[in-house]
C-alpha cells in the first residue's frame, strides 16, 4: 500500500520534472534515481522539495493528482452519459461547451460547412501552456464518415471528454495533453449524420454525403427517397404475401425466414419487397434513387477511381474540408478513422511488393526472418501459446518499408489486446481516408470498424458465430427485448396490403444498442492514447569518455527513442515530409572535435579492431532513429588546457529534444 | 400632348436604334485583362438577359471569381424535372437537390481560356465569341438556332490572378496565386518579382556578364539571344532576368513569389506517377480552387459535350491524350475527333490534310504502309501521322507521357466530352505577310514584330533598354517586351483574325451536338369502358444533331447515364398496365457517318400501355444527357 503510493508520488515528480525540463523521458529518469539508492527516508524530502518548487514556479500543474484506481477521475466535472447518441445540434453544443470549461486545454472551429451548410466542428486539445498546438507531435481522429456509423462520433467524444475531465487527476493523460496534440472531428459526414440520428432511417442509411446523384439513371436525382410508411418512428422492411414466395413467418411470428425445402409449404406465404418507402416518381419501383452522392471513403485522392468516387477525388465539401483540415496541421503524425461494423482494426499496409520481385522469394519477409521454423501460419500459432493477440502478417514489402510493416504489427498487436475480440487487418486503398493519409501524407493511419455482432455474448453453440436465433435471445435476454420490430399488417397507397416489420430496430445492428455504447468508446479511447503514448521521444541516453593517449579522448553519445513510433514513417521519408533528426555536438573553448573518415574502421583496441561505432563526423550529424532504436556515434576530441566539457543534443522533428552535457576534468 | 408624343417617338427611336446597334460594345486593340473582362462580362449579362446568364462558378486564392456565362435561350429546353410529379416525400426536410435549369436540358459547349495567366489570347476568343453570339442573335439565323437549341457556357479566364498579374501588373504569371510560404522562411510571399524602374511593369534586366547565356542581336541590339550551353562566342555575354530584386536579404531573389502551380496539372487524369507518389501539381487532383471549380461546374453540367481549353501559343490544336496513349481511347471517339473535328481545323488553318483523312475509305493501306515505314506505332494504328495543327500531347515517338493530370484528358476520359485544346497564335505565320522557317526564325520574327509594334502602336509595346543600377547586380539596363505582348497574339488586326478563325471553329463543332426529339407520339384505344380507356402509346424518339448522344467513352462512363423515354401524366388518373413509366432509349446515333464505323441506330420506338380515367392528357418527353430533353404531347386516336 504504502509502496504504491510512493511510487505514484514519485511517479508525479517526474512527470513535473519531465514537462519543466522540455524532454526528457520520465523512466529515464527513474532509472537514474534508482541507481543513485537514495534511503527510502530521504524520497519524502526530495519529492516535498521538487513539489515545493513545482508549486512555486509557473509551469503547469497537476492539481487534483488522483492515486488510487478507484478513486475519482473528474468523470463529474463535465458530466454528460454515455448510454445514448445524440443529435447534431446537441452534441456539437457539447463540444462547445466543453471547450469553454477547459480553455486551456481545448479550443474548438469550423473547418468548413457541408454540403447542407453544417459546421464541421474540429475540437484541438492540448495544453496551451507548454507550447502551441502546431508544435507539438499530434494525434488525428475523425468519426462517421460514412454518415450511419454514428458510434464513431461517440468514440470521438469520449476520447475528447476522457482527455479533459481526466487531465487534473491522471498523469498519463496530463502528460499527454501536455506533449502532444489531438485533433479530434467527431462528425465527418454531418448531414447523413444529423439523419441518421434523428429520422427514421435502417441501420445503412444514410451513408453518403448528400450531392445530388441519379442512381437509376431515369434522369432525376434522389426523386425516391425511403419513407416511414407507418409512421413508427423505424424505418423497417416490407413484405408482400405471395402463394410462390419463399419466406414464411416463424413460429415465434418475429421475423420472416425461409421456408427451406418446404416447396409445398401450405401456410401464408411472403415475399420481401424491400426498405419501407413509397414510389414517389410513379414509375414502379420504390427507393431505387435514394439520396446519396458517392461513398466518401473512395472520395479521397489516393487510389481513387471513378466509378465508386465519383465525380472527382474530394469532390465532397465534408471530405475536402477534412483532408485541408489535415494538410493544414503538418505536425500530425497517426490518423484513426472512425467506422463500423465488423470490430476490426484496419491499418494502411505498405504496397506489397510488386509481383516482379516478390517472385524472387516465394516467401514473405517475415517468414525468411523466422527462416524454417514454419509458415507465417504456424509461427503465429507457436508465438499465440505465449500472446493469445499476437499478430504476424504475410505481406512482403520494400526493404524501405519493412519497419512500417514492423511498426503497424507492434502497434495492432496492443490495439488487438486493448479493444478486446477485434481482428487487425490490411485496409483498403481506393479513395480512402487512412490510405490517403499513410500514402500521402506519411501518418500511420487506422481504420477501426467499430462494434458487429455481439458474438461474445450471443453466441452459445461456441461456433464464433451467431445465428438468428442466437440473436433473438440476444434481443430478449441483453437488450430485454427492445430492439425488435415485430411484422404487422399495413395498407400502402401504392402496394396495397403488406407487411411491414421483422427486422431490428436502428441501434441494434451497425451501431450498438445505448449499454453498450461506453465500455466501446472507452476501449477505443484507450487504443488511442496507447499509440500517443508510443510518439517517437528521443533522448541523449548517454555520454561516456575513453582516453585515447596524451589530449586525445574518445567521446560516445548514444541517442534513442524507445518508443515505438519511429521519428518518421519510411513512406513520409520517402514523401520528403519530415526533416532528419540531428544531432549536434557542441565543446567548451578548448576542446576540439576531430574530423574523422566515414569509410575507415576505428582503431579501436576496446572495441577489437572492429567498426563498432557510427564515427562522428562533425559537429551535426543528420540520422534517422526508428521505433525502440539506439544509436551511438563515437567522436574524437582534443583537449587543449584544464577542464572543459562536450554536450549532445538531439533533435527531431516529431520526437521532440533532449541534451546532455559532459563534464571532462583534468 | 403633341409634345409628349414626339418625346415618345424620340425616345422609343433611340431605344430601337440602339437595341439595334451593338449594346455592349467591344474591340481587341488591347486586352482585356480580368478587369475589362469583368466588366464586359456584366454589361453582357445586363443587356442580355433573356439569353444569357452570368455564374460566379468559384474564387481564386485573391477572392477573384471564376465567372461562366450561360448563353442560351432562356425560354427553350424544359427540364425533366418539370414533367414529373413526384408524390408522398419522405418527412425529413433535405432540399438538397436544385431545381434544373434550363440551360441543361440542351447539349452543353464549354469554352474557356486562360488557365495559364499568361496565357490569355484564349480570353480574347472567349470575349469575341460571346460578342457574336449575343449580336448574331435574331439576326442571323445560324446563331439563333444554336442559342436556341444548345448552351454554351464560356469561361473566359479560368485563373482570374494569373491573368490579373499578367496583364494588369503586366507581371507574367502562367500559375495561380497562392498564399504559400515557397521558402519556408516564414513569410509568405515576400520575394516575388520587383518593379525595379518604377514603370508599373514587370520587364527584364540585362547586364554584362562574362557568364552569361545572352548575345546581343547584330542586326537589332534591343535583341538578345540565347545561347546554347555549349556554344561559343567572342561577343559580349549578359545575363538576362526579371525585374527583381532580393527584398527579405536571403541572398535570393525571387524565391517566394505569389505564383502557385500549373493549374493544368491539377486535373484528377493520372496525377499520380505509376508509384503512387504525385505526378501533377498541388497537394491532391482539383486541389487549387479554380480546378475545383471546373471540375464541380462540369460534374453538375452533364450536359456539357464539347469543350475547349485555348491556351498559347504554336497556332495548333491537342486533342486528347497526354497522360496515356490513344490506346486508353476509343477508335470510334478517335475518328469522330481526328476525321471529323480535325479534318475541319487543319482545313480552316490551310495544313496539310492527311491522305487517310481524305480517303478514308483506303486506311488499311495506309495503315500498312506507316507499319513499313514509321517508328510511330500509334500512327501506324491508325493510318496516319498526326498533321501539324491537330495533333496529340502524348510523345508518341517515345512512348511516353506529356505529363500529369491534363485538363483535356481528364474531361474526354472522366467526363466523356470532346474536349480539345488550342495553342492559339503561331508566331512564325501569324504576323501579316510573313512566315519564319529554319533555326532563327524566332529571331527574324523578333526583327519583324519590332518593326510590327512601331508601326502599329507607336513602340508601345517594347520598353527601349535604358541604364539602370542593380542594388546587388550593379549596372545594366531595364527593358524589353511589356510582359503581355510577349507571348500573346499582338492586339488588333492579328488577335482579331485568330479570334473570328476559332469562334468559326467552335460554332462548326456547336452544329454538330446532338438533339434527341420525340418525333411522334401517338396513343391508340385498344379498350373502352365507362370511367376509362385502355390506350396503347407509341413513341418515337430520333436523335437529329450530327453526332451520337454520347461518346463512346462516355457511354461506359458511370455517371453519364443512356437516354431514357419518360410517359407523363396525372398519377391519379394515369396507371402503366405494359412498360415502365420512363424506359431506356440507349444511345442515340447521329446524322453524320464517321468514316469506318458502321451507321448505329438514330431512333427508337417505345412503348407503353396504360389504364387513363377520363380525358386526361398524355405527354412523351426524351431526356438525353447530352442531347437534351424535348417534349410532344401524346395524340390518341
Amino acid at each position: 500500500m504504502w509502496k504504491s503510493t510512493r511510487e505514484a508520488v514519485e511517479m508525479k515528480a517526474m512527470n513535473i520534472y519531465g514537462i519543466r525540463e522540455g524532454v526528457r523521458d520520465v523512466r529515464d529518469v527513474k532509472k537514474e534515481k534508482n541507481v543513485k539508492n537514495v534511503k527510502k527516508g530521504w524520497w519524502g524530502l526530495i519529492v516535498w522539495l521538487l513539489m515545493l518548487t513545482f508549486l512555486a514556479g509557473p509551469a503547469v500543474g497537476q492539481n487534483k493528482l488522483q492515486q488510487s484506481a478507484g478513486g475519482y477521475h473528474g468523470e463529474l466535472d463535465f458530466p454528460w452519459s454515455w448510454k445514448r447518441y445524440y443529435s447534431y445540434a446537441e452534441w456539437t453544443q457539447m463540444m462547445k461547451e466543453i471547450a469553454k470549461k477547459y480553455p486551456d486545454l481545448a479550443s474548438v472551429e469550423s473547418i468548413g460547412k457541408s454540403q447542407m451548410g453544417r459546421d464541421q466542428l474540429l475540437i484541438t486539445i492540448t495544453n496551451k501552456k507548454t507550447g502551441d498546438h502546431s508544435a507539438k507531435t499530434a494525434m488525428w481522429v475523425d468519426g462517421a464518415i460514412h454518415g450511419n456509423e454514428v458510434n464513431g462520433i461517440n468514440c470521438s467524444l469520449y476520447l475528447m471528454w476522457y482527455l479533459l475531465t481526466r487531465y487534473d487527476y491522471d498523469p498519463y493523460v496530463f502528460n499527454m495533453v501536455n506533449d502532444r496534440t489531438f485533433y479530434i472531428l467527431p462528425g465527418l459526414n454531418v448531414d447523413a449524420n444529423a439523419s441518421y440520428v434523428e429520422y427514421p432511417n435502417t441501420e445503412n442509411n444514410p451513408r453518403e454525403p448528400y450531392r445530388p446523384e441519379d442512381d437509376d439513371n431515369d434522369g432525376l436525382y434522389d426523386e425516391d427517397r425511403t419513407e416511414d410508411v407507418d409512421g413508427d418512428g423505424e424505418l423497417s422492411m416490407m413484405y408482400a404475401v405471395d402463394p410462390k414466395g419463399d419466406l414464411k413467418l416463424s413460429p415465434d411470428k418475429r421475423q420472416f425466414i425461409s421456408i427451406g425445402d418446404e416447396k409445398d409449404y401450405p401456410g401464408l406465404r411472403y415475399r420481401r419487397i424491400g426498405t419501407e418507402g413509397f414510389d414517389n416518381d410513379g414509375d414502379g419501383q420504390i427507393n431505387e434513387d435514394d439520396i446519396g452522392g458517392p461513398d466518401p471513403n473512395r472520395n479521397y485522392a489516393y487510389g481513387w477511381n471513378l466509378r465508386d468516387g465519383n465525380p472527382y477525388p474530394m469532390s465532397e465539401p465534408c471530405t475536402r474540408n477534412a483532408y485541408n483540415a489535415m494538410l493544414a496541421r503538418p505536425n500530425i503524425f497517426v490518423s484513426f478513422h472512425y467506422h463500423n461494423t465488423g470490430r476490426l482494426i484496419m491499418f494502411t499496409a505498405p504496397q506489397p511488393m510488386p509481383q516482379q520481385s516478390a517472385q524472387q522469394s516465394q516467401r514473405s519477409q517475415q517468414e525468411r526472418e523466422f527462416g524454417q521454423r514454419g509458415t507465417v501460419q504456424e509461427r503465429l500459432a507457436e508465438m499465440r501459446k505465449i500472446n493469445k493477440y499476437a499478430q504476424l502478417f504475410d505481406r512482403q514489402v520494400a526493404s524501405e518499408f519493412q519497419h512500417d510493416l514492423d511498426v503497424q504489427t507492434s502497434i495492432v498487436t496492443a490495439g488487438a489486446r486493448i479493444l478486446k475480440d477485434y481482428t487487425p487487418t490490411f485496409s483498403g486503398l481506393s479513395g480512402q481516408a487512412q490510405a490517403t493519409s499513410y500514402n500521402m501524407l506519411g501518418n500511420y493511419a487506422y481504420l477501426i470498424e467499430l462494434w458487429g455482432n455481439p458474438t461474445y455474448e450471443a453466441d452459445l453453440n461456441g461456433d464464433n458465430k451467431v445465428s438468428d436465433e442466437e440473436y433473438m435471445k440476444w434481443i430478449d435476454i441483453e437488450l430485454t427485448g427492445d430492439g425488435w420490430i415485430n411484422p404487422h399488417p399495413f395498407k400502402h397507397p401504392d402496394l396495397g396490403e403488406i407487411w411491414i416489420g421483422g427486422s431490428g430496430k436502428k441501434h441494434v445492428g451497425r451501431t450498438p444498442p445505448s449499454r453498450y455504447i461506453e465500455t466501446e468508446a472507452d476501449r477505443n479511447a484507450h487504443f488511442v492514447m496507447y499509440c500517443v503514448n508510443q510518439f517517437p521521444k528521443v533522448q541523449v541516453a548517454d555520454i561516456s569518455t575513453t582516453p585515447e593517449g596524451d589530449d586525445l579522448y574518445w567521446v560516445d553519445v548514444t541517442v534513442r527513442n524507445e518508443s515505438t513510433y519511429p521519428t518518421a514513417s519510411d513512406r513520409s521519408k520517402k514523401l520528403e515530409r519530415i526533416k532528419k533528426d540531428k544531432l549536434v555536438i557542441s565543446t567548451s573553448d578548448k576542446i576540439q572535435v576531430i574530423s574523422l573518415n566515414e569509410k575507415l574502421p576505428f582503431n579501436d583496441p576496446a572495441q577489437g579492431f572492429r567498426n563498432a561505432h557510427n564515427p562522428g563526423l562533425g559537429k551535426e550529424t543528420e540520422l534517422w532513429l526508428k521505433g525502440n532504436d539506439s544509436q551511438t556515434f563515437r567522436y574524437l576530441i582534443k583537449k587543449s588546457g584544464g577542464k572543459g566539457w562536450i554536450e549532445a543534443e538531439i533533435i527531431s522533428e516529431r520526437g521532440g529534444k533532449d541534451k546532455k552535457r559532459l563534464t571532462i576534468k583534468d | 400632348m403633341k409634345k409628349l408624343m414626339i418625346c415618345v417617338f424620340c425616345i422609343s427611336f433611340i431605344v430601337g436604334f440602339v437595341a439595334h446597334a451593338q449594346k455592349v460594345p467591344i474591340n481587341f486593340d488591347k486586352y482585356h485583362g480580368f478587369t475589362g473582362s469583368e466588366s464586359f462580362l456584366k454589361a453582357v449579362s445586363n443587356a442580355y438577359p433573356d439569353i444569357t446568364d452570368l455564374r460566379v462558378i468559384g474564387k481564386s486564392t485573391m477572392d477573384r471569381p471564376v465567372y461562366v456565362l450561360i448563353i442560351s435561350n432562356k425560354k427553350t429546353g424544359t427540364p425533366l424535372d418539370r414533367f414529373v410529379q413526384l408524390r408522398n416525400p419522405r418527412q425529413e426536410p433535405v432540399d438538397n437537390v436544385p431545381p434544373m435549369t434550363n440551360d441543361q436540358a440542351k447539349p452543353g459547349h464549354w469554352i474557356c481560356g486562360s488557365t495559364h495567366g499568361n496565357e490569355f489570347t484564349g480570353t480574347e476568343v472567349c470575349l469575341y465569341t460571346i460578342n457574336k453570339l449575343v449580336t448574331g442573335y435574331g439576326s442571323d439565323t445560324e446563331i439563333t438556332d444554336l442559342i436556341d437549341r444548345n448552351s454554351f457556357y464560356i469561361c473566359p479566364i479560368v485563373n482570374p490572378d494569373g491573368v490579373y498579374n499578367s496583364v494588369e501588373k503586366d507581371l507574367s504569371q502562367r500559375g495561380n496565386s497562392l498564399m504559400k510560404d515557397d521558402d519556408h522562411d516564414g513569410k509568405i510571399n515576400e520575394d516575388g518579382p520587383d518593379d525595379l524602374d518604377g514603370d508599373g511593369r514587370i520587364t527584364s534586366f540585362r547586364y554584362k556578364d562574362p557568364k552569361g547565356q545572352y548575345i546581343q542581336d547584330e542586326v537589332d541590339p534591343r535583341i538578345m539571344i540565347s545561347l546554347g550551353e555549349k556554344d561559343k562566342t567572342d561577343k559580349q555575354r549578359w545575363s538576362v532576368i526579371r525585374e527583381d530584386k532580393d527584398n527579405d536579404g536571403d541572398g535570393k531573389r525571387g524565391e517566394d513569389s505569389e505564383q502557385g502551380f500549373d493549374l493544368n496539372r491539377n486535373f484528377p487524369e493520372v496525377w499520380f506517377d505509376d508509384n503512387g507518389y504525385q505526378g501533377g501539381t498541388g497537394d491532391y487532383p482539383t486541389s487549387a480552387t479554380e480546378v475545383q471549380a471546373l471540375a464541380e461546374f462540369f460534374s453538375t453540367h452533364h450536359n456539357i459535350m464539347m469543350a475547349q481549353f485555348y491556351h498559347t501559343s504554336g497556332g495548333f490544336t491537342y486533342r486528347p491524350m497526354g497522360v496515356s496513349s490513344d490506346v486508353t481511347m476509343h477508335p470510334k471517339d478517335i475518328a469522330v475527333y481526328d476525321l471529323i473535328m480535325g479534318k475541319k481545323y487543319v482545313e480552316m488553318m490551310g495544313d496539310d490534310m492527311p491522305k487517310a483523312w481524305m480517303y478514308p475509305d483506303s486506311i488499311g493501306d495506309y495503315k500498312k504502309d506507316l507499319e513499313a515505314k514509321s517508328g510511330n506505332k500509334f500512327a501506324a494504328a491508325r493510318g496516319y501521322e498526326m498533321p501539324r495543327t491537330w495533333v496529340v500531347h502524348y510523345n508518341e515517338k517515345e512512348n511516353k507521357r506529356y505529363g500529369f493530370g491534363l485538363q483535356s484528358d481528364w474531361a474526354y476520359q472522366e467526363m466523356g466530352i470532346y474536349s480539345i485544346t488550342t495553342e492559339l497564335f503561331n508566331y512564325r505565320m501569324d504576323l501579316p505577310g510573313n512566315t519564319f522557317t529554319g533555326d532563327d526564325a524566332y529571331t527574324l520574327f523578333q526583327h519583324a514584330a519590332l518593326k510590327y509594334q512601331q508601326a502599329k502602336a507607336n513602340g508601345a509595346w517594347f520598353q527601349d533598354w535604358k541604364p539602370f543600377k542593380h542594388p546587388e547586380l550593379g549596372d545594366g539596363e531595364i527593358g524589353g517586351w511589356y510582359p503581355q505582348y510577349q507571348s500573346n497574339a499582338f492586339p488588333g488586326e492579328i488577335l482579331e483574325k485568330i479570334c473570328e478563325t476559332h469562334w468559326l471553329y467552335e460554332k462548326y463543332r456547336a452544329s454538330l451536338l446532338p438533339h434527341a426529339v420525340v418525333t411522334e407520339a401517338k396513343g391508340k384505344v385498344v379498350e373502352k369502358a365507362g370511367s376509362y380507356r385502355i390506350i396503347e402509346v407509341t413513341a418515337k424518339v430520333e436523335n437529329t444533331g450530327k453526332l451520337a448522344t454520347n461518346l463512346t467513352r462516355g457511354a461506359e462512363l458511370p455517371g453519364n447515364r443512356p437516354d431514357v423515354v419518360w410517359l407523363i401524366g396525372d398519377r391519379d388518373n394515369v396507371s402503366f398496365i405494359q412498360g415502365l413509366a420512363w424506359q431506356k432509349a440507349g444511345v442515340l446515333d447521329g446524322t453524320m457517318s464517321i468514316p469506318g464505323f458502321p451507321k448505329g441506330k438514330t431512333s427508337n420506338e417505345v412503348k407503353w400501355l396504360v389504364k387513363v380515367r377520363g380525358n386526361t392528357p398524355l405527354k412523351v418527353v426524351v431526356s438525353s444527357m447530352k442531347g437534351g430533353t424535348n417534349a410532344k404531347d401524346v395524340e390518341i386516336n
